[in-house]
């Protein structure tokens, strides 16, 4: 009795956050592991019995599964790219610039949207992309194109709806480390002698850039699996990683081929970002070795790892 | 080093007006402080002198230069801030380093440079650290050392020891003052610790809370003569008791209601003083001497029942009572292990003090 009370007293906080990690442990973490287990468990029928097998991983590894993980690896990396690219001026602006009484409206529109279904967003670019769609008709109108056409079913319209599902979860990671940063920072560095675009590459980037990290996670892990938005914007001719997974269980009704699929699709990013961080330290180790190797040698807070 | 004139600049933040036409001239090679209470503006001409904001209207001058509309970054001014603002993704080594990265020298200058500016600031073997595994002095010492690495004309102070403790506060005081002496820059120390500002200041000027500046001079002119109320009250502990002037038999004497005559002296004549005007006299605590017998060859005298003491080690404050109802503020030097008399709550004690350390204020 006087443990439990013990326990319930100093370690009130992990109390308090068991239903969640039990909750993930039993609806997360287990179908994932009976999802590993799946793809490298097969049932032969001659021995009668289960047995251990590579052969759904062998699969894999043949050239057309390889071009469609380039294929993902390369919209996800495009997409990340894009929404950095956007995402950045986005949250400089709103974290420097805008008054800090009209900044919660200005968020609170920003991620609106993704408060909406993702079908209904990808749905809203259809009447806006589609043959007679807006975009078609005003560019129509302005004389720009001589017959209304299509822009739905290729790379840009899959990419532009990736863009617009990610981008606030690239903005709000590198709002919040610009917000939180310290402006006098600015003054400091204009003080001695550094102009405002100096002070940027200097200071203002790679303080921020754990946000910037954050951001290209947050959009890099669920672009690489994403399925819907290439299926319904994109039509026939592109296929991802997310599509084959979605084939080979709702489809093909192949459950093992399709877990192996699933699990590569978890493992192989983390490892491309895993070697991705190592490479930083290193790099950053060779440049400084007495300051202990950060990655880049910038984020003095890693949020994420 | 150069001296900075400040013509006439008025500074308003959303229609409050901070600073109206204020003049002010900062001796080259000065240790210059500005001392006022918080809110006072103070701060904002510390701003205006670095660049950080931009004037309403006046003029400013480095040296012989207007530098009203330089901007901050072409300045020869640098400036440390207040809670350090030091970058935090840079080493010491780095954040000292900065200016002359902003200006591309080259990498064994950088080096031989920032070695002195640190060692200046005693912070030698510190280059690989990063600033959060600072303490508060050690952080300070990479700001002055950052600020100070270009050589600049001015150093602005932005109440640069706020964040440290007593002991610390005074170790750094009398670092600063060496510093000065070694670097020949005129720095302007902007603080509303008149501790501060009293130990390490050539000249000093004080300002009100309406951001005017209220006397200038040495902190021993301060001090000793206050030319006004607030000067008087802001710097140091007083005793004001109010009077009327009269001068008879060619002494000047102040008439104080239930309490007497009281002798006073002023070498100066000053516009104010008129017989049969209103006036104040101020008397500092420690000018007054406190005793429960009586003693001869002072000037004045007074008498009072004492009724708090407050012992503060190397002083004891007593607050004693007059006959007329003030309260008067004493201060005892504790020079002896066991002093002679044994002053005690509700004492009767007999107060003295000398006519020429009286100041007599406007009313």
């Amino acid at each position: 009795m006087k443990f439990l009370s013990r326990i319930f007293a100093e370690e009130f906080p992990f109390v308090l956050s068991c239903p969640a990690l039990l909750w993930e442990i039993f609806f997360l973490y287990m179908p994932l592991c009976m999802l590993f287990i799946y793809s490298i468990v097969d049932y032969s029928p001659t021995l009668q019995a289960y047995q251990l097998t590579t052969i759904y991983y062998e699969q894999i590894f043949n050239t057309l599964y390889f071009r469609v993980i380039i294929n993902s690896f390369v919209l996800a990396a495009t997409t990340s790219f894009i929404c950095f690219l956007i995402a950045y001026p986005v949250a400089y602006f709103l974290a420097m610039k805008v008054r800090k009484r009209y900044r919660p409206f200005l968020l609170f529109s920003l991620i609106l949207p993704s408060w909406t279904s993702l079908i209904i967003q990808i749905y809203a670019w259809f009447f806006l992309l589609e043959k007679n769609g807006i975009v078609s008709q005003i560019l129509y109108s302005l004389g720009i194109i001589s017959k209304s056409f299509h822009l739905l079913n290729n790379y840009f319209s899959i990419l532009i709806g990736m863009v617009s599902c990610f981008l606030p979860f690239m903005i709000l990671p590198i709002y919040t480390v610009l917000e939180k940063m310290d402006k006098r920072y600015l003054e400091a560095s204009a003080d001695l002698g550094a102009s405002r675009f100096e002070t940027f590459k200097r200071v203002v980037f790679p303080i921020s850039l754990p946000g910037v990290y954050t951001g290209l996670l947050l959009v890099f892990i669920p672009a690489f699996g994403e399925f819907a938005i290439p299926t319904l914007l994109g039509g026939s001719k592109n296929i991802f990683w997310g599509n084959v997974i979605v084939d080979k269980f709702l489809m093909s009704r192949d459950w093992r081929s399709g877990s192996a699929l699933a699990s590569f699709g978890i493992i192989f990013p983390v490892v491309v970002l895993v070697s991705i961080y190592v490479i930083l330290r290193i790099m950053a180790y060779i440049k400084n070795p007495k300051v202990k190797a950060r990655a880049g040698g910038t984020s003095y807070k890693d949020p994420w790892i | 080093m150069k001296k900075i004139r400040v013509e006439g600049v008025s500074k308003s933040f959303d229609g409050e007006v901070i600073l109206d036409n204020l003049s002010l001239e900062i001796p080259a090679g000065q240790f210059f402080a500005l001392l006022g209470p918080s809110g006072c503006g103070k701060t904002t001409l510390l701003r205006l002198i670095a660049g950080l904001d931009t004037v309403d209207s006046g003029k400013i001058y480095l040296g012989d230069e207007d530098i009203t509309n330089q901007p901050i970054y072409k300045r020869r001014i640098n400036t440390v801030f207040q809670q350090y603002a030091l970058f935090p993704h840079l080493t010491v080594f780095e954040n000292v380093a900065y200016s002359l990265r902003i200006k591309k020298m080259s990498d064994p200058i950088v080096k031989s440079k920032v070695t002195d500016a640190l060692k200046m600031v005693r912070l030698t073997g510190f280059e690989a650290k990063l600033p959060r595994s600072l303490s508060g002095g050690q952080q300070q010492r990479v700001a002055l050392a950052r600020a100070i690495i270009n050589e600049p004309d001015v150093l602005l102070l932005d109440e640069p020891l706020a964040a440290l403790d007593l002991k610390l506060k005074e170790e750094m005081l009398i670092e600063l003052i060496d510093l000065k002496d070694k670097l020949k820059t005129t720095f302007v120390y902007v603080t509303h610790d008149q501790f501060e500002a009293l130990t390490v200041s050539d000249q000093m000027a004080i300002m009100n809370m309406n951001g005017n500046l209220e006397q200038i001079g040495t902190p021993k002119q301060i001090y000793e003569f206050p030319v006004s109320r607030f000067v008087a009250n802001f710097v140091g502990n007083t005793n004001f008791i109010e009077g009327t002037l009269h001068v008879i038999d060619d002494q000047q004497q102040v008439e104080v209601e239930g309490l007497g005559y009281f002798q006073v002296y002023f070498p100066s004549e000053k516009y104010w003083i008129i017989p049969g005007r209103r006036l104040i006299m101020s008397i500092r605590p420690e000018k007054i001497f406190i005793s429960k017998k009586e003693k001869e060859g002072f000037s004045n005298h007074m008498t009072g029942k004492v009724v708090n003491i407050i012992y503060y080690g190397r002083t004891t404050q007593y607050h004693v009572k007059l006959r007329n109802g003030q309260l008067l503020t004493v201060f005892e030097q504790n020079e002896e292990h066991f002093p002679q008399e044994n002053i005690d709550y509700d004492d009767n004690v007999h107060l003295y003090f000398q006519k020429e350390n009286v100041v007599l204020l406007e009313h």
